[in-house]
Formats: structure tokens, sequence, C-alpha cells
């Protein structure tokens, strides 16, 4: 499914809660959503097989360094 | 600071639970996605001004490029620390973190490498989830966006909007839908060269 349809579904309802006077308050129900999800996250990560010590390096270097270079780029042009 | 606590002891326990149990949960990962995207949504819905967009709109254009860009050099970067051809880590840095895709289309040339785009992304996404909370403290919370790469428009929204606010949540989903239009047809393209 494509994030656009739930993203949709949602501003159109909350859009119109919004019109009719209503606001409830959201912040419960995305914390929950939200831990759910990470530990799902988790559970696909924890399946991945690592072959070797160097391939987890390997990523973790490029993790990194793909942050830093994307995080310095956006400090110093943005 | 306390929920960052109880998202590293989601995500540890997760990671044990598959490490271990290897449960077959379905897709209930991309149920809760798709029921946070929802719930984000909606609270967008729920205070949205035309107003906010015209403001964030600026900056939410040029961000993803810096993104782009400096994500490439890191992963040049890298590359060249590892002693890996530099092909690869253009490759690996163009994902922008999105490793569903990064990782089977580098894998149809390298299966090694396949495996370390699969990861590093996966990777970045986890980093971002863990570290986006503290670094908003010293960052700017819109540039600190640029962390998440692509996957700022659905995985790591939620983070973002939790610890970035609703203002920074418009810039995130924007940063994040430039990327994911831009990632399919830039990688491939790195892996022809």
């Amino acid at each position: 499914m494509n994030v656009f349809i739930p993203l949709t579904l949602g501003l159109l309802l909350g859009y119109l809660l919004r019109r009719s006077g209503k606001k409830p308050s959201l912040e419960a129900p995305v914390s929950v959503a939200l831990l759910a999800m990470i530990f799902f996250l988790g559970v696909k990560t924890g399946e991945v097989q690592v072959n070797g010590l160097w391939l987890l390096l390997a990523s973790t270097v490029f993790a990194v360094l793909t942050i830093a270079g994307s995080l310095l780029l956006a400090e110093v042009v943005g | 600071m306390r929920f960052l606590y109880l998202v590293l002891t989601s995500l540890t326990l997760g990671v044990l639970v598959g490490r271990f149990l290897s449960p077959n949960f379905g897709n209930a990962y991309e149920v809760m996605l798709y029921v946070l995207i929802f719930l984000i949504g909606m609270d967008l819905g729920l205070s949205f001004r035309k107003e906010e967009l015209m403001k964030v709109g600026r900056k939410a254009l040029l961000l993803p490029f810096l993104t782009l860009i400096g994500s490439i050099l890191g992963g040049l970067i890298a590359s060249l620390l590892l002693g890996i051809e530099p092909k690869w880590g253009l490759a690996i840095g163009a994902g922008c973190g999105w490793y569903s895709l990064t990782g089977p289309l580098i894998a149809q040339y390298s299966p090694l490498y396949g495996a370390v785009g699969f990861l590093g992304n996966l990777m970045r996404e986890i980093l971002t989830i863990l570290i986006y909370p503290i670094a908003t403290k010293r960052i700017d919370p819109k540039k600190a966006v640029a962390m998440g790469g692509a996957t700022t428009m659905d995985t790591t929204l939620p983070i973002i909007t939790k610890f970035g606010g609703r203002e920074v949540a418009l810039v995130a989903f924007v940063h994040g839908f430039v990327l994911t239009a831009l990632v399919p047809f830039l990688l491939p393209l790195i892996l022809t060269l």
C-alpha cells in the first residue's frame, strides 16, 4: 500500500474534525503505535543473518558517514 | 527523555525476539506503519494552516538535495576508508536510508555490497530513530531531518514529529517525498558507472 492513502485519509478526517470544532488528543495513540512499530522493526533487524564482523562494521561505517555527510551539508549550506 | 528509553527498550526487545525466536508477525510492521501515518495525517489535518506550508516551502525543497549530496559524499568517504571500489560507496550513499530498494538493486551487481547496502541503510534508519531526539537539542530540528534521508516521509516521520514538532513534520514529509522520487532514478544510474 502506498503511504499516501493513509496519510490522505488521516488528513481528511483531521480536517473534517477541525471543521466540526473537535480536537482529540493524538499523543497517546501515536506513542503506542510508534513503540509497536519500532518493536516490529527490531524484529525484522534481528532476523537478518549477519555474515561476519566485516559486514557489520562496513554497514556501520556507511550508516554513520552517510548521516554525517547529510547533516553536515544541511547545517553548513542549508 | 523517558520516551527515548521506551524507544530503546522497544527496539532492543524487538531485535532479541527477532534474533532468538524469529516469530512470524506477518506484515505487522507495515500495518503499524500505516496506522502511524494515518494518525500523523490526522494530526496534520487537525492543525494544518496554508500559511505554514508556504513558510516551509523553500527550505523543504533545498534540504533533500543537500541530504542527497551529503549522503553520497559520506558513502564515498566510507568506501575509501574501507578500501571498497568507490562505485559501491556512491550507490550505498545514494540509497539515502531506503534499504529495501538499495539492497536488492546493488545485489543485482554484487550480493556482498547488496548486503552492505541493505544493512547500512537499515542502520541509518535505526540510528535516525535513536539519534534524532538527542540531535534536536543541538541542531535545528528542521536541519536534523537530513539524517533520515528518504525515510522521513514514512518510517522516521513519527519520531521526527514527536520530537521536532508539527511544523517539522511538514518539512520531513516533503524532504522524504523528494528523495523517494529521486533515489529510484539516481541509484541505477550510479550502478551503471
